[in-house]
C-alpha cells in the first residue's frame, strides 16, 4: 500500500468505482465500520460527538488513522429534514442548509423530528428521527396541488418550533442564526476535508433522494397512518407520490451541480408492503426517480432497509450498471445470484456479529463471506447497519479490518 | 516609539484615553485619515474595497504599514448604517447590532434601498452612499409611537428592504439564512484582520452606536425635507415619535456593552438644519437624555456634529464635564475649544479639502499652526473633519500630515 | 395683501401664506403680484439664513411653500410675466447620488429669477458638456456632498475646458465639502457650502 495521500485516495476511489462498474478491483472495497463507536473510541460523549465539530472531527480522524477504509466516515450524525429542504427547493443554497439536522442546527431550528443526545436524550444516546402525523388525511389535495408550497406553509410551521410563525421576527432571526451556524460549520468542515485528504481519502459525497412514498410515510403521515391511507384513499396517495416526484428530483439534482455523482436513497416503507402494494404505490415513482437521475448522469446507492427479498426481482427492471443495492437483512448471497452483472451489491457484515462475537469467530465469518461474495466483482463490503454502538468491542472491529486485509485480495 | 505591538497598543490607547479624560498625553492623539484613498493606495477599486473582505483588509494593512503615526486603524470598506432592521430585531440581541451594518455583500443579499454601492448602483470607483427616502407616511406617526418595533418590522422594513418585502415568504426566510452565512464569513475575515491589526500595535475595542431619535426619523423614516415639514405640520407627533424611539435606540446602543464597549458613536445629521428653537424643542432633549443614560451605564459618547453646530454649541455645556468627545466638522474648533475646555474632549481640526487640494509645505504649516492652538491643555484629538479621503488624494499630502503630527505633536 | 403674504411666508406660516396667495392670485394683476412677493420672500429668507437667524430647515420649508404657491400661480402667468436674469445648468457630479443640497439651491435660485436646467445626480462629465452646448448657460453649477465629488468636479471642469467651452461660462461649485482650497483645486470661479450663499454668488456671477 502506498503512503502518498493523493495516490492512496486514487487507489481507494478506483477500488470503489470498479465495484460499482461490476468489475473486480485489486481488493474488495470496504466502507469501514463507523457510528457512535467513533466517539467512544476517542473518549468523548455522544453529546460531544453530535455537537462539537472540533471534537467529532478529531475523533473521526483518530479512528480513521487506526482503522483506514476505502471511504471516510461521516462525523456528527444528523437527522434528515427533507420536508424543509423541499420547501426551499427554489432556493438551492438554503435547501442544503436545512436538509440534514445536526445537533447545533437543531438547537437553532428546533426540528420536531430530531432527538439528540444531551438534549431530549441521554448524553451517550444516538440522534433519532421521530415522525408523527404532521399532515392530516384531508390535506392530500393541498399537497398534490402544490407540494412545495404545502411543505413550506403548512409543514414547516408544524415541524419546526422556531419557525412556527413564518412572518414573525423570531422566524427571520432563526434563519439568520441558521446561516451563521452553517457558515461556522462550513469553515470547520473545510478544515476536516483537508485533513481527510492528507490521510488519503477520496472525497466524493452523496446527495439524498427519497422514494416519494417514504417521504409521505416518514415526514408527513407516519407509517401506521399511511398504511390506513393506502386502503382508504389509494388514489390520493398515488397522486401524492406522483406530485412529489418532480420536486424531490429537483432537490437531489441540485447536488449534482456541486459535483456530486451519486445519490443515496434510504428506503424505509419497502419492507412493510406486499409485492402488490409495493408495485402499485412504491416502486413506480422510486424507479422513475432512479431512471431520471441516471439520465442526468447520477448513479444511485439504494439502502434496502429490512428484508427486501419479496421485491428483489423488481430491481431487474432497472438497466444493468444503474448503481448499488445496499442490503440490510436481505439474503445477499441470494441477491448476488439474482443481480450479478446487473447491480453492485453492498453490505454483508452483520453488525450484531461485530458487537456480540469475538475476533476469532469474526475472522472466520469474514473469510467465508468474502469467499462467497467476492468472485466476479461488483461487491462492496460494509456493515448492514451503519451505526456501531459505543460499546462495540474494539478488538472485534480490529478483527474485521484485519480480515479484510487478509482475505480481501483478488 | 516602541515596536512591541502590545506596548504600542497600550501607548496608543492611553493617548486617546488621556484626551477623553481632558488631560495632556505624551503626544497629540491622531485618528488617522482613511477612506477611499486606502483602496487606491493599494491599487484596488472601490468595488473591491467594499465587496472583497480579504482585499479590503489587506489594503488597510498596507496603508497602516506606510502610515503608522495614527493611534487608530483606518476602516476597511465603508458600510452603510441601517438601524431600521436592527430595531426590528431588537429582541434578538445576537443579531440586532450587526444588522445595522450594511456592507456590499450583505446588501447584495438584503437589498437595502437606502444603500448605494460601487460596482452595483454606482460606478466601480465610487464611494458607498446613503440615500434617504420617505418609507413612512405622515399619517403613520401614531403607529410608530404606539409600538415602534412592530411598526418598523412590519411596515418600514418591508418597504425599505427588497428581500424582506414579503415577510414570511420563502424568499424572506432564504434571505435571512444567506445573511447569516455572509455575516459569519465576514466574521471569520474580521477575526483574522483584528489579529493583524493587533500585530501592528493597534488597540482593539468595540464601540456602540446611538442615533439621535430625530435623526432616526429624518434619515431612515421620513427623509429630511419631509421631516422638516412634519415639524411644522405635526409638531406633537414628531416630538412623541422621538420620545418613543429613545428607549429602543438606547437598548440598541447599550447592547454593545456586552461586547465590552465603553464608548458610543453618535453621528448627528439634522443638527445643522435646525434653528436653536427647533433644535432645543425637538432634537436636543432626546439626544441629551440618550447621552446621559449611556453615561449612567458607564458608556461615554463621541458625538459627530455634522456641518456647522455653532448655533447650538452652548447646549453641550448642559452635559456633565468629561461626558465624552465632540467631533466637529465645520464648527470652528478653536471657538469650540474656548467654550468647552475642561468639559468636552474635542476631535477634528483637519480640513479634508485642504488635504485633497493643498501642498505638503502648506499642510506642514497648517498642522503646525493648528496643533499650536489646539494642543495646550489637552483634551484634543486630531482628526480629519470628514472621515473619507477620496481616491485621488495626493499621497504626498497625506504623508505631510502624518509627518507634521510627529514633528509638532509632542507635549 | 402682498404685505401679509410676505410676512406669513417669511414667518414660515405655511397655511396662512398659501391661503393669502390663493386669494391674491385671483385678483387683477394677482399672478404677477404673487410671483413677485414670493421671490421677495425667498430673498428675505436667504438673507435671514446668511445672517444666522434662519437655518436649513427654514430654507427647506420656504422652498416647499414657494413650490406649493407656484403650482397654482405659474399656470396663470402670461408669457413675459416671468423674467429671467440668466440661465444655469445644475447637476450633482458623477459618482455622487445625493440630491438634497442641489434641490434646496435650485428652488432658491429659481425664486431669484435664474432659469435653472437641472440635469440630475451622478451626472457624467460629458453630460455637462452636452448640456452646455444645448442650453448655452451663463453659469454652470456643480454639486457634491461626499469627498469623492471633489475630484469628480475637477475632472468635469477639465472636460469642459477640453471641449473649448470653459471661457464662455462661469462655474460655481457647491456642497458640504467645498471650500476656497477646493475651488482653486477644481478650477471653478466661486464656491458655496450653503444654498443662500450659492444663490447670492450666482447672481454676482450673472453680473
Amino acid at each position: 500500500m502506498t503512503t502518498d495521500p493523493q495516490k492512496l485516495a486514487a487507489e481507494r476511489a478506483a477500488r470503489y468505482n470498479a465495484a460499482v462498474e461490476l468489475k473486480e478491483p485489486d481488493r474488495v472495497p470496504f466502507t469501514g465500520l463507523g457510528g457512535d463507536v467513533v466517539g467512544s473510541y476517542a473518549g468523548i460523549t455522544s453529546y460531544e460527538y453530535c455537537f462539537d465539530f472540533e471534537k467529532s472531527h478529531q475523533a473521526t480522524l483518530k479512528y480513521l488513522k487506526d482503522f483506514p477504509s476505502d471511504q471516510p466516515l461521516i462525523p456528527m450524525t444528523s437527522v434528515a429534514n427533507t420536508v424543509s429542504s423541499l420547501a426551499f427547493v427554489d432556493f438551492p443554497n438554503v435547501a442544503s442548509l436545512v436538509s440534514n439536522i445536526d445537533g447545533p442546527t437543531n438547537d437553532v431550528l428546533g426540528v420536531r423530528y430530531g432527538r439528540f443526545p444531551g438534549r431530549e436524550l441521554g448524553e451517550n444516546s444516538s440522534p433519532q428521527f421521530i415522525g408523527t402525523d404532521y399532515m392530516q388525511p384531508e390535506e392530500y389535495d393541498e399537497l398534490i396541488a402544490d407540494p412545495v408550497k404545502f411543505c413550506y406553509e403548512k409543514m414547516i410551521p408544524r415541524t419546526t418550533r422556531n419557525l412556527e410563525d413564518l412572518g414573525s421576527p423570531a422566524a427571520l432571526a432563526t434563519m439568520a442564526r441558521l446561516g451563521l451556524e452553517k457558515a461556522r460549520q462550513g469553515a470547520a468542515m473545510q478544515k476536516f476535508m483537508r485533513e481527510l485528504m492528507e490521510l488519503g481519502f477520496p472525497l466524493s459525497g452523496m446527495s439524498m433522494f427519497l422514494a416519494p412514498i417514504d417521504f409521505i410515510g416518514d415526514f408527513l403521515r407516519d407509517i401506521p397512518n399511511l398504511i390506513k391511507d393506502l386502503r382508504r384513499r389509494p388514489d390520493k396517495v398515488k397522486a401524492a407520490t406522483e406530485a412529489l416526484l418532480e420536486p424531490l428530483l429537483k432537490l437531489v439534482l441540485q447536488g449534482k451541480k456541486t459535483g456530486v455523482e451519486m445519490s443515496f436513497i434510504p428506503l424505509h416503507f419497502n419492507e412493510y408492503l406486499s409485492p402488490k402494494l409495493y408495485q402499485e404505490f412504491y416502486w413506480p415513482t422510486l424507479k422513475q426517480g432512479i431512471l431520471s437521475m441516471l439520465e442526468e448522469g447520477m448513479k444511485s446507492r439504494v439502502f434496502f432497509e429490512g428484508r427486501h427479498d419479496p421485491h428483489l426481482e423488481t430491481i431487474l427492471d432497472l438497466p444493468a450498471g444503474w448503481g448499488i443495492g445496499f442490503f440490510e437483512k436481505t439474503d445477499i448471497r441470494r441477491a448476488k445470484k439474482m443481480l450479478e452483472g446487473h447491480t453492485c451489491i453492498m453490505g454483508g457484515i452483520d453488525t450484531g456479529m461485530v458487537i456480540g462475537s469475538n475476533p476469532a469467530k469474526l475472522d472466520e465469518y469474514i473469510k467465508e463471506l468474502l469467499g462467497e461474495m467476492m468472485p466476479g466483482g461488483g461487491f462492496i463490503l460494509s456493515p448492514n447497519v451503519s451505526n456501531m454502538p459505543r460499546e462495540t468491542p474494539i478488538e472485534n472491529i480490529r478483527a474485521v479490518y484485519e480480515a479484510v486485509e487478509k482475505y480481501g485480495k483478488y | 516609539m516602541t515596536t512591541n505591538p502590545q506596548k504600542l497598543a497600550a501607548e496608543r490607547a492611553a493617548r486617546i484615553k488621556a484626551a477623553y479624560d481632558l488631560q495632556e498625553p505624551d503626544r497629540v492623539p491622531f485618528t488617522g485619515m482613511g477612506g477611499d484613498v486606502v483602496a487606491s493606495f493599494a491599487g484596488i477599486t472601490g468595488y473591491q474595497f467594499n465587496f472583497d473582505y480579504e482585499l479590503a483588509n489587506q489594503a488597510v494593512i498596507k496603508y497602516l504599514q506606510e502610515f503608522s503615526t495614527a493611534d487608530q486603524p483606518v476602516g476597511a470598506g465603508s458600510a452603510i448604517v441601517n438601524n431600521v432592521t436592527s430595531l426590528a430585531f431588537l429582541d434578538f440581541p445576537d443579531l440586532a447590532a450587526g444588522l445595522a451594518i450594511i456592507d456590499g455583500p450583505i446588501n447584495d443579499i438584503l437589498g437595502v434601498e437606502i444603500a448605494r454601492f460601487p460596482g452595483r448602483e454606482l460606478p466601480e470607483n465610487s464611494s458607498s452612499q446613503f440615500i434617504g427616502n420617505a418609507y413612512m407616511k405622515p399619517e403613520e406617526y401614531d403607529q410608530l409611537i404606539a409600538d415602534p418595533l412592530k411598526f418598523l418590522y412590519e411596515t418600514v422594513m418591508t418597504r425599505s428592504t427588497r428581500s424582506l418585502a414579503n415577510l414570511g415568504s420563502p424568499a424572506s426566510l432564504a434571505a435571512m439564512a444567506r445573511y447569516g452565512m455572509e455575516r459569519a464569513k465576514k466574521g471569520i475575515a474580521s477575526q483574522k484582520f483584528g489579529q493583524e491589526l493587533q500585530q501592528l500595535g493597534y488597540p482593539g475595542g468595540a464601540r456602540g452606536m446611538f442615533i439621535a431619535p430625530l435623526d432616526f426619523i429624518g434619515d431612515q423614516l421620513r427623509d429630511i425635507p419631509n421631516l422638516i415639514k412634519d415639524l411644522r405640520r405635526y409638531p406633537d407627533k414628531t416630538k412623541a415619535a422621538a420620545k418613543a424611539m429613545l428607549e429602543p435606540l438606547l437598548r440598541l446602543a447599550l447592547g454593545a456593552k456586552n461586547a465590552g464597549a465603553d464608548l458610543a458613536f453618535i453621528p448627528l445629521h439634522l443638527n445643522e438644519y435646525l434653528s436653536p428653537k427647533l433644535y432645543n424643542e425637538f432634537y436636543w432633549p432626546t439626544l441629551k437624555e440618550g447621552i446621559l443614560r449611556m453615561l449612567q451605564e458607564g458608556m461615554k459618547s463621541q458625538v459627530f456634529f455634522e456641518g456647522r453646530h455653532d448655533p447650538h454649541m452652548e447646549t453641550i455645556l448642559e452635559l456633565p464635564a468629561g461626558w465624552g468627545a465632540g467631533y466637529f466638522e465645520k464648527t470652528d474648533v478653536r471657538k469650540a475649544k474656548k467654550l468647552l475646555q475642561g468639559h468636552t474632549c474635542i476631535i477634528g481640526g483637519l480640513d479634508v479639502g485642504m488635504v485633497i487640494a493643498s501642498t505638503p509645505a502648506k499642510l506642514d504649516e497648517y498642522i503646525k499652526e493648528l496643533l499650536g492652538e489646539m494642543m495646550p491643555g489637552g483634551g484634543f484629538i486630531l482628526a480629519p473633519n470628514v472621515g473619507n479621503l477620496p481616491r485621488e488624494t495626493p499621497i504626498e499630502n497625506i504623508r505631510a500630515v502624518y509627518e507634521a503630527v510627529e514633528k509638532y505633536g509632542k507635549y | 395683501m402682498r404685505k401679509e403674504l410676505l410676512k406669513s411666508f417669511v414667518d414660515m406660516d405655511e397655511r396662512e401664506a398659501v391661503r393669502i396667495a390663493k386669494e391674491l392670485v385671483e385678483t387683477d394683476g394677482g399672478p404677477v403680484a404673487v410671483l413677485e412677493t414670493c421671490k421677495e420672500a425667498m430673498e428675505e429668507v436667504g438673507r435671514l439664513f446668511e445672517a444666522g437667524e434662519y437655518f436649513l430647515s427654514e430654507l427647506i420649508a420656504a422652498g416647499d411653500i414657494f413650490n406649493q404657491i407656484m403650482a397654482f400661480t405659474l399656470p396663470k402667468l402670461q408669457q413675459g410675466d416671468v423674467s429671467s436674469i440668466g440661465t444655469m445648468v445644475l447637476g450633482t457630479v458623477q459618482g455622487d447620488v445625493h440630491n438634497i443640497g442641489k434641490d434646496i439651491f435650485k428652488v432658491m435660485a429659481e425664486a431669484s429669477g435664474v432659469h435653472v436646467i437641472d440635469i440630475g445626480i451622478d451626472v457624467p462629465h460629458e453630460k455637462f458638456v452636452e448640456a452646455i452646448k444645448e442650453h448655452q448657460p451663463d453659469v454652470v453649477g456643480m454639486c457634491c456632498l461626499i469627498t469623492l465629488g471633489v475630484d469628480s468636479m475637477k475632472q468635469t471642469v477639465e472636460v469642459i475646458k477640453e471641449a473649448g467651452l470653459r471661457d464662455g461660462i462661469k462655474i460655481i461649485i457647491g456642497g458640504g465639502r467645498v471650500s476656497e482650497a477646493v475651488m482653486e483645486h477644481v478650477g471653478a470661479d466661486a464656491w458655496a457650502d450653503d444654498a443662500a450663499r450659492g444663490v447670492r454668488l450666482t447672481k454676482e456671477l450673472l453680473g
